[in-house]
């Protein structure tokens, strides 16, 4: 089993990794052409950046569209950050004080992560929502999973901490040690894994996209005016 | 559907969906999550409801054919057959499109589909699966005529142009009617010149047989390889009339001059573009235009997509209908960047009719519903669709371009009427 998972795990990360790689040679052999012509000087880079930032911290343009929508998605992504703050104690050694500091912020955002993505499903559920896409529910039910499984071990059954942090940090330096005892931690860990090629790419894109988007707008008064 | 047979095929050799694309699309295109949040504010999805046609499924559609020719199975094993029918049906979702980008002012992530749609229809018309219908004669038809409409040149402006207003030689302000208000919405046009004749200041136009199309018809069909030749000839006849100020009233011919023109002429336009409601709100700020008679009618007005959210004209056409005596300005709930498409754009409006005429009968019924004496347009193709869709429908208003309905009021005074 725990040569199993751990080859998983190598794939896994391998396969992330090709993923990305394909992408980026996508992006760079695309045509050098300009296809949008701003016909505009760019203008006040950092005011874009500074409102992208507040865009990407708040999610400030699902705010604009939907708000119910907003609050949960918004909850689950901030959750989810804490939570990987908080899970990156058993990738570091020694393990930092702002990662120490965080742990008990990071116990509330499991339980938060767990109950927006919940609200979120339910919310798409019951709203009549006119496109669907269902690789966005495969990717929620398994992050979904993923939580329930880590509330779990933290509140019914606890793997040893030492024995998981032995295991990560093994797996890290590519020595491998023993899977820590427990089937939920097995099951959390597989959930994991499952994710890590399908993880979103608009996780790392929409960043560039929004800040684009900030530029283009602070652009549009400048297109037709002397300003 | 009609395949473009006349225009460059991508190569046996060159599968790839991305050629035409720039990096920041392609990234664009990786950057959708999916949440369909920009279907409530898609005006094709408002009247056919059909979510296969929506933004977020053009765009996994078309990651799929990314896939299929450059995903990891293809560049293992070479590059994957897509099936014929999903090529032909994305083609025509991404042709039956009104290109408003509605979708993209609304996205959560802040993707530029008002230009991405176009770029996908060029990938499309490289592919030889694009354009659509009577679109594929759209390049010979300006290559004959001038215009998109396959009219004569000489019918370009006798029929409506006033006698009386005065169009010199060489000017600063130069003036570009347009093929659609000058074949298909001739009040706008004769409105627009009947302004700057009133305004006083000289200005110069092209020969009607040198006014040839902007190309904007032929960009957003993605049918590109005639612009860099229509773009030259119109820049250098405006420079030969020493223009410094270039303007023109409708929106889609103003986004591309000011957006793309620069692109495809390779440096810097030698003048400005302007929107025509830019100069007439200067003049009447500036006392050159003043409006003595009384309106005492609520007003609406719709912004066309290409005019507010193409290029950020959207408080001149305002300043102008506040600056009638007497008149209210209303309206619409979506208004501004935020504005809801009339149908008319996109060069879909002729052959995806039924779905213009809807789109505009929303826009009507709305104006009717705040109590509108007026709607007022500002471009001709929503000018000739709104009207069309008017015809038989059970709401009815007054239809008037912003510029037809200012020299409605100037002409009134200087012909004597009350």
């Amino acid at each position: 089993m725990t040569m199993i998972l751990i080859a998983i795990a190598y794939l896994a990360y391998a396969a992330f990794w090709v993923r990305l790689s394909l992408h980026a040679v996508v992006w760079l052999r695309a045509a050098r052409q300009q296809a949008a012509g701003p016909a505009a000087a760019p203008g006040k880079p950092l005011h874009a950046f500074a409102m992208t930032l507040i865009d990407l911290l708040l999610f400030r343009r699902l705010f604009a569209s939907n708000k119910p929508l907003w609050l949960g998605s918004w909850a689950f992504h901030t959750a989810f950050f804490i939570v990987i703050l908080r899970h990156l104690r058993y990738f570091l050694e020694p393990v930092p004080d702002f990662i120490v500091q965080v742990q008990p912020f990071g116990v509330f955002a499991g339980y938060l992560m767990a109950f927006s993505l919940a609200y979120v499903i339910f919310l798409r559920a019951v709203t009549k929502t006119k496109y669907v896409s269902y690789q966005n529910y495969l990717i929620l039910g398994l992050v979904f999973l993923i939580s329930a499984t880590g509330l779990l071990m933290r509140n019914y059954f606890p793997p040893d901490l030492v024995d998981v942090k032995s295991f990560v940090m093994g797996l890290v330096a590519m020595r491998p040690a023993p899977l820590p005892a427990g089937f939920f931690f097995s099951l959390h860990f597989f959930f994991v894994l499952l994710l890590v090629p399908f993880l979103p790419f608009h996780l790392f894109t929409a960043p560039f996209v929004a800040f684009e988007a900030r530029k283009r707008e602070f652009r549009l008064d400048k297109v037709m005016h002397d300003r | 559907m009609t395949g473009n047979g006349e225009k460059k095929k991508a190569a046996p050799n060159d599968r790839s969906f991305t050629k035409g694309l720039s990096p920041l699309q392609l990234i664009e295109i990786d950057a959708c999550t999916q949440c369909g949040e920009c279907l409530k504010y898609c005006p094709v999805q408002d009247v056919t409801g059909n979510p296969l046609i929506s933004p977020p499924e053009k765009i996994r559609v078309f990651r799929e054919f990314i896939k299929a020719t450059d995903g990891l199975k293809a560049r293992l094993l070479g590059p994957q057959l897509i099936d014929r029918k999903l090529l032909e049906d994305f083609t025509k979702a991404v042709y039956e499109c009104t290109t408003c980008g509605a979708c993209g002012q609304h996205c959560t992530v802040g993707i530029f589909t008002q230009r991405l749609w176009p770029m996908l229809r060029k990938e499309m018309v490289r592919r030889g699966l694009g354009p659509i219908g009577p679109q594929v004669n759209l390049p010979k038809v300006i290559g004959e005529t001038g215009n998109p409409y396959n009219r004569l040149a000489a019918e370009r402006f006798a029929p409506w142009f006033p006698e009386h207003v005065k169009v010199v030689d060489r000017a600063d302000i130069g003036y570009y009617a347009g093929c659609t208000g000058a074949y298909e919405a001739t009040p706008m046009v004769r409105g627009d010149v009947l302004v700057l004749g009133a305004i006083g200041e000289p200005f110069t136009m092209l020969p009607a047989e040198d006014e040839v199309c902007c190309g904007f018809p032929l960009f957003i069909t993605g049918q590109h390889d005639m612009l860099e030749d229509l773009v030259s000839r119109l820049v250098a006849a405006y420079q030969a009339k020493a223009v410094k100020t270039l303007l023109c009233s409708c929106p889609c011919c103003v986004n591309i001059m000011s957006r793309d023109w620069p692109l495809f002429y390779k440096k810097e336009l030698p003048f400005k573009i302007r929107h025509i409601t830019q100069f007439v709100a200067a003049s009447m700020k500036s006392g050159k235009l003043a409006i003595k008679r009384e309106l005492r009618e609520r007003l609406i007005y719709h912004d066309p997509c290409y005019l507010s959210r193409g290029v950020g004209i959207m408080e001149e056409p305002r300043a102008v209908l506040r600056g009638i005596p007497g008149a209210e300005l209303l309206e619409f709930d979506r208004n501004r960047l935020e504005s809801r498409c009339c149908g008319a754009g996109g060069a879909a409006r002729k052959i995806f009719s039924e779905n213009a005429i809807e789109m505009g009968r929303h826009t009507i019924a709305e104006a009717v519903e705040k109590k509108a004496d007026k709607l007022v347009l500002s471009c001709p193709a929503c000018y000739a669709k709104v009207n069309e869709a008017m015809v038989g429908y059970d709401k009815q208003i007054e239809i008037v371009d912003i510029m037809e309905l200012l020299a409605k009021m100037i002409e009134a005074v200087d012909s004597g009427t009350p």
